[in-house]
C-alpha cells in the first residue's frame, strides 16, 4: 500500500494544507484560525501513525525516495583540462528507526504545542500558525532529508519562523532574544555550510562512466558521501579521486567533524555554546519553548548521531573522551545552576543543559547500549521538557509569574496540574516506571565500561538532578498557598488533553520501552557497525 | 631656484588655503570660495607650464581659460543649489547638510 | 512438590496497583468507597500472599522463577524481568501486605476526616504494590526500579499534608537523602552489569558468581560496599539516617507502614537478597556490622532526649534497622530477618498506638501529655506489649530476635556484642520514658482535649490488637533450640550459639533500664533533670542528635549553594559576558563606522584627503625603500 505513495514527501508538506487554508480566513476571525492551524498539525501526525505502522522494525533506511533536483554545470575555465563538471543536489528523503522515532516526536509534540497555543496565544495567530507550520516543515525535512543540501535549507527553514515566532509572541525580552538566537543559530549554520560544501566537493566528487562519455559530478547525496568519507582508503585509491581537484586527507576530515561539531553543538547546546537558549527558554512564548526545548535542541543531537557517528566513525572515536568530558561538564554544570536559579522556567533550561549532557555522555559511550540511551534521552526530554513547558504556560496564565518566590501552594487550587507537575519533575529526575530512567540508566550502563570516573561523575548528577527538580516542584506546589491564588482555576479540557496525552507517552517508554527499542534498534546497531565496535 | 618653482609654490599654497577652507568652513559660501581659490590654484600650475614646463605651448593656457568658464558655471549651479537649500531649510551651514547618510 | 500458588505470585502486588489506578481514576468523588477498595485490595494480596508463604514452607516447597518479559536489549545486553518466589520474600510478602492492609484499615479510622483520603489510599496502594513488587523481583535493575518507586510513594506520603512547610522539607529530604544512596546502588549495578558473565543480573546468577567466587576481592569488596550504601540511605543507617525521623511529618499510619514494613524494611531486604555478595568479601562484612552497631547505639542515644513521640519511635526504628545490619554483618543472616520479621510487628504497633494517642490529643509532645492509662485502656496496654516487645524482655517477640542477635555477636565479635548490649539497655530505658510519661501519671495538656480523651474506635483498634497479639507470639516462631525460621529460610541446618549467660544479660539490661526508666519518670525518686542538670551538654548533644543535620548544612548544603551561585555568577558574566563582549565590540566597530557616515561632506572630503595622503606617503616612501635596497 505504502509503496506507491511518496509517503515521506506527503508527511513533511503536510503542513502546507494547513497554511493554505489559513490564507484564505480572515485575521480578525480568531477562533476558526485557532481550529485550523491545530487541524493542520493534525494532518502530518496522522502520516505519522500512518509511516509507523508501515515501517519494517527489522530493515534499514525504508520509504527511500529520490529525485535529480538540480544539476548545474560548473564553469570550465577553473578546473583543470577543460573537462566539464556538475554540481548535482537531489531531493532525497528516507527514514531509518531513529528518524522515524524523531519524526513521530516532531508530529506528535507539534500538535501538542499547537492545542497548547490555542489558549496560550493571544494575538496574531494567523501569522503564528502560519510560522508555525512553517517551522513543522522544516523540522519534519530535517529528520527525512538524505541529501546535505536538503538537510541544509530544512534546518534553515526552522530558523526563519523561530524568529518571528520568539520575536513576535515572546515576553519582554523577545526581539533581543530573538536576535541572539539568529546570531548564534546563524554562526552555527554558516560553520554547517562551510562543512557541507567541503563534504560535497571533497568526498562528494565521483565520476559517472556513461556509454560515450564520462560525467565528472559533484553530489551531495549523504549516501555517497559517507560512504566515500567512511572508506576513504578504497575512495583515496579510486579512479575518481585522482580526478578530484580537492582532496580528503587527514587534516581536512578532522577540520569538517570539528565544523560540524561546533555546528550541532550551539544547537544542542554544549557549555559553553549554552547563553542562547536559556534566553529562549525564559522569553519565548511557552508553546514556541515546547517546540524549541522538545524538538529543535533534538535537531543538534541528531546532527551529531548522523553526521558525527555515521561520517566519522574513527574521527569520533578518537575524541570520544572530549565529548564525554564535555557531556560530563554539561551535566553537572547544568544541574548545579538549575539548583539556585530563581526562575522556573531558568531551572528547566538550564535542567536541559544537563540533559542534553547525557545524550552526550551516550554518544561518546560509542556502544550500542549507550547510543540508544542517547536517543531514548532525546525522544524522552522531547516529551518531558514539551509537558513542563506546557505546564509552565498554563500556570503563567493563571499566576502571571514563573518567579519560585512568588509561588507557592498551587497544589491546592489547581491539583491536577500540579500533580501533572510533579509526575513531570519526577520523570525529569529519572524516575523508574517514566521514560527518564530508561535513558539515563542505558547511556551510563553503556559509558561506563569504558570511562567508569566520567561515568561517575555524571551519576553525581542524579543526586541534584532530585535536588532541584524537588526545589522548585514543591516550592510551586507545595506548602501554604497564596490568597491570590486561592479563585484561580485548574486546567481547562483544551491544555489537559495535551498534558494527558504527554504523560500517557512518557508512562508508556517508561514501563515498556521496547516500542522505543525495537524501533531504533537497527538504525543503531548498523551505526556501531560502522564504528566497527 | 628656478622660475617654475616660485609659481608652484605659490599654487600649492593656495590649493592648501582653498582645501583647509573648503574642509572646515561653515558657510556654504566660504566653501565655494575655498573651492574656487583651488581651482584658480590649478589654472596657476596650468598656466606656469604652458610657459615653462618641459614642452611648452598653448594648451595649458587654452584649458585654464576652459576652466575658468567651467568654474564660474560651477559657481552659478553651486548658489543656485545654495538658494534653494536655503528656502527649504532656512540655513546656509554646510554642518546642517548631513542628509547624505540617509 | 510443584509449586503452584508461587506461579501466581504475580498477583500480589498486582492488587494494590489495580486499587492505585482504581483509586486514581475516581479521585475525590468517592471518599467513602475509596478506602473500602483499598482494604479489599490489600486483603486479597494477604491472602495470596500467606498461600505463597504456607506452600513454600510446606514439605518440598521450592524457589520459582519466571523471567520470560524482555524489557530491553541492546546489543548483547539483554534486560529481562520477571518475579521469584523464595523462603526470603515469601515471608517478606507476608509481612508487607500483613502490616499494609491492617494499616489500610487503621487509616479508615485515623483519616475519617479527611477530604483528601482517597488520594491517600492511592498512594498507600502505590505504596505497598512499589513494596511487593520489590520483594518479588527477580533482578537487580527490576529491584531498583521498584526502589525508587518505594522512595517516591514514601515521599508523596510524608509530604501529605502538603501545606504544612515541615512536611514539605521533610519529603523533599528524605527523598534526596535516600536518592544519595540509591545512586550508590545505582554505580553498583553498572559495576555488576559489567562484571556479570553475559551481563546476567539476575539475583540466582549474581549469587552463584560471588558464591564460587566469579567475582571476589576488591572487586567483591567494592560492589558490597555499594548496594550497602543504597541499604544505608533506604534503612536509615548512619550517616544518612537523618530523613527517617524527619519523615514523621507525614500522617502516623504512613509512619507505622514506613518503618515496620515497607521503606525501611526494603534496605534490609537488599542486603540479605545480595547476601552472596557480602558473603564473597570479609571487610564489606565488617562494614555492615560496625555501620549497624554503630548506628544503633549512636540512635539510641538520641532517642533519650528527644520530646516528640514519634521521633523517639523513629530513633528506635534507626537503632533496631541498626541491630539487624549488625546481624547481617556478623553473618547471622537468619538473626537479621527475624528481628525485621519480630519488628515489623512492635513498631507497626508502637507507630498506631501512639497515633490512637495523637488522634485523640492532637498533640505530640510527650511532657504534654501524662495519664491517659485509665482514659485509653486498649491503646494503652498495646503500647505495653509493644515496649517490651522492642525492650526485648522475655517472652515477647523482640526477646527471641534481639537475644538471637546478642547470642552471634557475642560468639564472633565481643566488641560489638557489648555494644549491642548498652544499646539494649538504652532502648529499655527510653520506652520505659515514653510510657510513663505518656501513660501514667498526671495529664500536663494544656488544652482541654485532653480532660475527655478516649478511646479510639474499634477500626483503629482492632489493628492494634492484632499487632499486639503478633508482638507476644511471633518470637516462638524460631527459638532456640527448633530454629525453625532460620532453618526454613537457609534451607540447611543452622549453626547454634544461644547461650543462658547472653540471655540472662540482655534480660538484666532491659529490666534495668525499664526500673531506672521507672525511677526517673514513673515514681520520680530520681528528678528527671538528674542528668541534664550535670551535664547540659551532653544532654544537648544528644536533644541536637549530635548537631548531624547542622554539619550537614554547613559542610555540603550551604557551600553547593555558594559554589551554585558562583557558578551562576560565572554563567552570567564570564561565559555571557563573553559573549556579550564580543557582540559589544562588533557594534562598537560598526558604530565608529556610522559616526564616519554622518554625512557631512567636508568630513568625506578630509577623509579622503587623508587617505591620499597615506596612498601617496605609502607610495613614495615604498619606492624609496626600493631604490635604497
Amino acid at each position: 500500500m505504502l509503496d506507491n505513495i511518496p509517503i515521506l514527501s506527503l508527511l513533511v508538506f503536510s503542513p502546507i494544507v494547513g497554511i493554505l487554508a489559513l490564507l484564505f480566513i480572515r485575521s480578525e476571525n480568531g477562533r476558526l484560525l485557532r481550529i485550523v492551524g491545530t487541524a493542520g498539525t493534525a494532518l502530518p501526525l496522522l502520516l505519522a501513525i500512518w509511516l509507523f505502522s508501515g515501517f519494517d522494525f527489522g530493515g534499514g533506511r525504508q520509504f527511500a525516495e529520490q529525485a535529480l533536483w538540480v544539476h548545474l554545470p560548473l564553469p570550465t575555465e577553473f578546473v583543470p583540462g577543460g573537462v566539464q563538471y556538475y554540481l548535482e543536489l537531489g531531493y532525497s528523503l528516507s527514514v531509518d528507526g531513529i528518524s522515524l522515532a524523531l519524526v513521530f516526536l516532531t508530529a506528535l509534540i507539534s500538535t501538542m504545542a499547537a492545542l497548547a497555543s490555542f489558549s496560550h496565544i493571544k494575538k496574531r495567530w494567523k501569522a503564528f500558525y502560519i510560522w508555525f507550520l512553517v517551522m513543522e516543515i522544516g523540522m519534519l525535512g530535517v529528520f527525512t532529508a538524505q541529501d546535505l543540501f536538503l538537510f541544509f535549507i530544512f534546518f534553515e527553514m526552522t530558523l526563519v519562523p523561530l524568529f518571528f515566532l520568539i520575536g513576535i509572541w515572546g515576553y519582554k525580552e523577545r526581539e533581543k532574544t530573538a536576535n541572539k538566537f539568529l546570531i548564534y543559530n546563524g554562526i552555527g549554520s554558516a560553520f554547517m555550510l562551510l562543512a557541507f560544501i567541503m563534504m560535497i566537493t571533497t568526498g562528494g566528487f565521483e565520476i559517472r562512466e556513461t556509454a560515450n562519455s564520462a560525467d565528472y559530478v559533484y553530489t551531495s547525496s549523504m549516501e555517497t558521501i559517507m560512504h566515500n568519507m567512511v572508506s576513504a582508503d578504497s575512495y583515496v585509491n579510486s579512479a575518481a579521486y585522482a580526478q578530484s581537484p580537492f582532496h580528503l586527507d587527514e587534516g581536512t576530515l578532522v577540520l569538517i567533524f570539528f565544523l560540524l561539531l561546533l555546528a550541532f553543538g550551539i544547537k544542542l547546546p554544549i557549555f559553553p555554546f549554552h547563553t542562547w537558549m536559556l534566553k529562549v527558554h525564559t522569553e519565548a512564548a511557552p508553546s514556541v519553548v515546547m517546540l524549541h526545548s522538545g524538538i529543535l535542541l533534538k535537531i543538534g543531537a541528531y546532527g551529531l548521531i548522523r553526521f558525527g557517528m555515521q561520517f566519522f566513525p574513527e574521527q569520533i572515536e578518537r575524541y570520544a573522551l572530549l565529548i564525554a568530558v564535555l557531556g560530563v561538564i554539561n551535566v553537572l554544570y547544568g544541574a548545579v545552576l538549575a539548583l539556585v536559579q530563581s526562575d522556573f522556567k531558568l531551572v528547566l533550561a538550564y535542567s536541559s543543559i544537563s540533559h542534553m549532557g547525557i545524550v552526550l555522555l551516550g554518544i561518546a559511550s560509542l556502544s550500542e547500549i549507550g547510543v540508544k540511551g542517547a536517543i531514548f534521552q532525546m525522544v524522552s526530554h522531547g516529551f518531558i521538557s514539551a509537558l513542563m513547558f506546557l505546564l509552565v504556560g498554563s500556570f503563567y496564565e493563571r499566576t502571571e509569574t514563573t518567579a519560585l518566590e512568588k509561588l507557592g501552594g498551587l497544589a491546592k487550587s489547581m491539583p491536577f496540574m500540579s500533580s501533572i507537575l510533579l509526575t513531570a519533575g519526577l520523570a525529569l529526575l529519572g524516575l523508574p516506571g517514566l521514560s527518564g530512567f530508561i535513558s539515563e540508566f542505558l547511556v551510563f550502563v553503556g559509558l561506563f565500561d569504558t570511562r567508569p570516573v566520567l561515568t561517575v561523575l555524571g551519576v553525581l548528577g542524579l543526586i541534584l538532578a532530585s535536588a532541584y527538580v524537588l526545589r522548585s516542584v514543591l516550592r510551586i506546589t507545595y506548602g501554604s498557598m497564596d490568597a491570590r491564588f486561592a479563585e484561580v482555576k485548574d486546567a481547562r479540557l483544551i491544555e489537559a488533553i495535551p498534558m494527558i496525552i504527554l504523560v500517557a507517552f512518557i508512562v508508556l517508554i517508561g514501563i515498556y520501552p521496547a516500542v522505543l527499542s525495537e524501533t531504533i534498534g537497527t538504525a543503531v546497531t548498523d551505526i556501531i557497525n560502522g564504528i566497527g565496535g | 631656484m628656478n622660475v617654475i618653482a616660485s609659481y608652484l609654490i605659490l599654487a600649492a599654497i593656495l590649493f592648501c588655503i582653498g582645501l583647509y577652507g573648503a574642509l572646515t568652513k561653515r558657510h556654504a559660501i566660504i566653501v565655494l570660495l575655498s573651492v574656487e581659490l583651488m581651482l584658480n590654484a590649478v589654472n596657476l600650475n596650468l598656466v606656469a607650464f604652458s610657459r615653462w614646463g618641459i614642452v611648452p605651448n598653448l594648451t595649458g593656457q587654452i584649458f585654464s581659460l576652459f576652466n575658468m568658464t567651467i568654474a564660474a558655471a560651477e559657481v552659478g549651479v553651486g548658489i543656485a543649489i545654495l538658494i534653494a537649500y536655503y528656502r527649504s531649510r532656512g540655513s546656509s551651514n554646510v554642518r546642517d547638510m548631513n542628509s547624505l547618510k540617509r | 512438590m510443584e509449586a503452584v500458588y508461587a506461579q501466581y505470585a504475580w498477583l500480589v502486588p498486582l492488587f494494590p496497583l489495580i486499587a492505585f489506578l482504581v483509586l486514581l481514576a475516581i479521585g475525590r468523588t468517592a471518599n467513602r468507597s475509596g478506602p473500602v477498595i483499598g482494604v479489599i485490595a490489600t486483603l486479597a494480596s494477604f491472602v495470596m500472599a500467606l498461600l505463597v508463604l504456607f506452600e513454600q514452607t510446606a514439605e518440598g516447597g521450592m524457589a520459582y522463577v519466571w523471567n520470560d518479559l524482555e524489557w530491553i536489549r541492546a546489543g548483547d545486553f539483554v534486560l529481562a524481568m520477571g518475579y521469584e518466589v523464595n523462603p526470603l520474600n515469601a515471608l517478606m510478602l507476608v509481612i508487607v501486605t500483613f502490616v499494609s492492609l491492617l494499616v489500610n484499615l487503621y487509616s479508615m479510622g485515623y483519616m475519617k476526616d479527611d477530604p483528601r483520603i482517597t488520594v491517600f489510599f492511592s498512594y498507600v496502594a502505590l505504596f505497598t504494590f512499589s513494596m511487593l513488587a520489590l520483594v518479588i523481583s527477580e533482578n537487580i535493575v527490576q529491584l531498583y526500579i521498584f526502589w525508587e518507586l518505594v522512595g517516591v510513594c514514601s515521599f508523596l506520603l510524608i509530604g501529605f499534608w502538603y501545606t504544612k512547610p515541615e512536611a514539605k522539607a521533610a519529603a523533599k529530604k528524605a527523598f534526596i537523602v535516600t536518592r544519595i544512596g540509591d545512586v550508590g546502588l545505582f554505580i553498583g549495578i553498572l559495576l555488576l552489569v559489567w562484571n556479570m558473565p553475559g551481563h546476567a543480573i539476575d539475583f540466582t546468577n549474581i549469587g552463584n558468581a560471588f558464591a564460587s567466587g566469579d567475582i571476589s576481592g576488591g572487586l567483591a569488596t567494592l560492589i558490597a560496599i555499594l548496594i550497602f550504601i543504597g541499604a544505608v540511605g533506604k534503612s536509615g543507617q548512619f550517616p544518612l539516617h537523618t530523613w527517617l525521623p524527619d519523615a514523621m511529618e507525614g500522617p502516623t499510619p504512613i509512619s507505622a507502614l514506613i518503618h515496620a514494613a515497607t521503606m525501611v524494611a526494603a534496605g534490609v531486604y537488599l542486603v540479605a537478597r545480595t547476601y552472596p555478595v557480602f558473603e564473597a568479601s570479609e571487610s564489606a562484612m565488617q562494614v555492615v556490622a560496625i555501620v549497624g552497631a554503630f548506628t544503633a547505639i549512636f540512635a539510641a542515644l538520641i532517642a533519650l532526649t528527644q520530646t516528640d513521640i514519634k521521633r523517639v519511635l523513629a530513633y528506635s526504628t534507626v537503632s533496631q534497622l541498626g541491630y539487624m545490619m549488625l546481624a547481617l554483618g556478623i553473618g547471622a543472616y537468619a538473626a537479621g530477618i527475624f528481628h525485621l520479621f519480630t519488628h515489623a510487628f512492635f513498631k507497626a504497633l508502637l507507630f498506631l498506638a501512639a497515633g490512637s494517642v495523637i488522634h485523640v490529643l492532637h498533640e505530640q509532645n510527650i511532657f504534654k501529655m501524662g495519664g491517659l492509662m485509665g482514659k485509653m485502656r486498649i491503646t494503652g496496654w498495646t503500647f505495653v506489649i509493644g515496649a517490651l516487645a522492642l525492650a526485648g524482655i522475655f517472652p515477647f517477640a523482640g526477646f527471641w530476635s534481639k537475644d538471637a542477635i546478642l547470642a552471634e555477636a557475642y560468639a564472633s565479635h565481643p566488641v560489638l556484642f557489648w555494644v549491642a548490649l548498652i544499646t539494649a539497655f538504652l532502648t529499655a530505658f527510653y520506652m520505659a520514658r515514653l510510657f510513663f510519661l505518656v501513660f501514667t501519671g498526671q495529664s500536663r495538656a494544656e488544652s482541654s482535649e485532653a480532660g475527655h480523651a478516649h478511646e479510639s474506635p474499634l477500626v483503629m483498634t482492632l489493628p492494634m490488637i492484632l499487632l499486639a497479639i503478633f508482638s507476644i507470639g511471633a518470637g516462638f516462631f524460631n527459638i532456640p533450640g527448633s530454629d525453625r525460621l532460620a532453618a526454613w529460610l537457609t534451607r540447611e541446618a543452622p549453626e547454634h550459639h544461644a547461650s543462658v549467660l547472653v540471655m540472662v544479660l540482655s534480660n538484666v539490661f532491659a529490666l534495668a533500664g525499664i526500673l531506672l526508666g521507672w525511677l526517673m519518670y514513673g515514681k520520680r525518686t530520681i528528678p528527671q533533670d538528674w542528668l541534664s542538670a550535670r551535664a547540659t551538654w551532653l544532654y544537648r548533644l544528644s536533644y541536637r542528635k549530635f548537631y548531624i543535620d547542622e554539619i550537614y548544612d554547613y559542610v555540603i548544603v550551604r557551600p553547593l549553594r555558594v559554589f551554585g551561585y558562583f557558578l551562576h555568577l560565572f554563567d552570567e558574566f564570564i561565559v555571557d559576558g563573553i559573549v556579550r563582549l564580543t557582540a559589544n565590540i562588533t557594534l562598537a566597530i560598526g558604530r565608529a563606522g556610522t559616526r564616519l557616515q554622518n554625512g557631512q561632506l567636508q568630513t568625506y572630503g578630509l577623509v579622503s584627503m587623508l587617505g591620499l595622503v597615506i596612498l601617496a606617503v605609502a607610495f613614495v616612501g615604498w619606492r624609496f625603500v626600493i631604490n635604497a635596497g
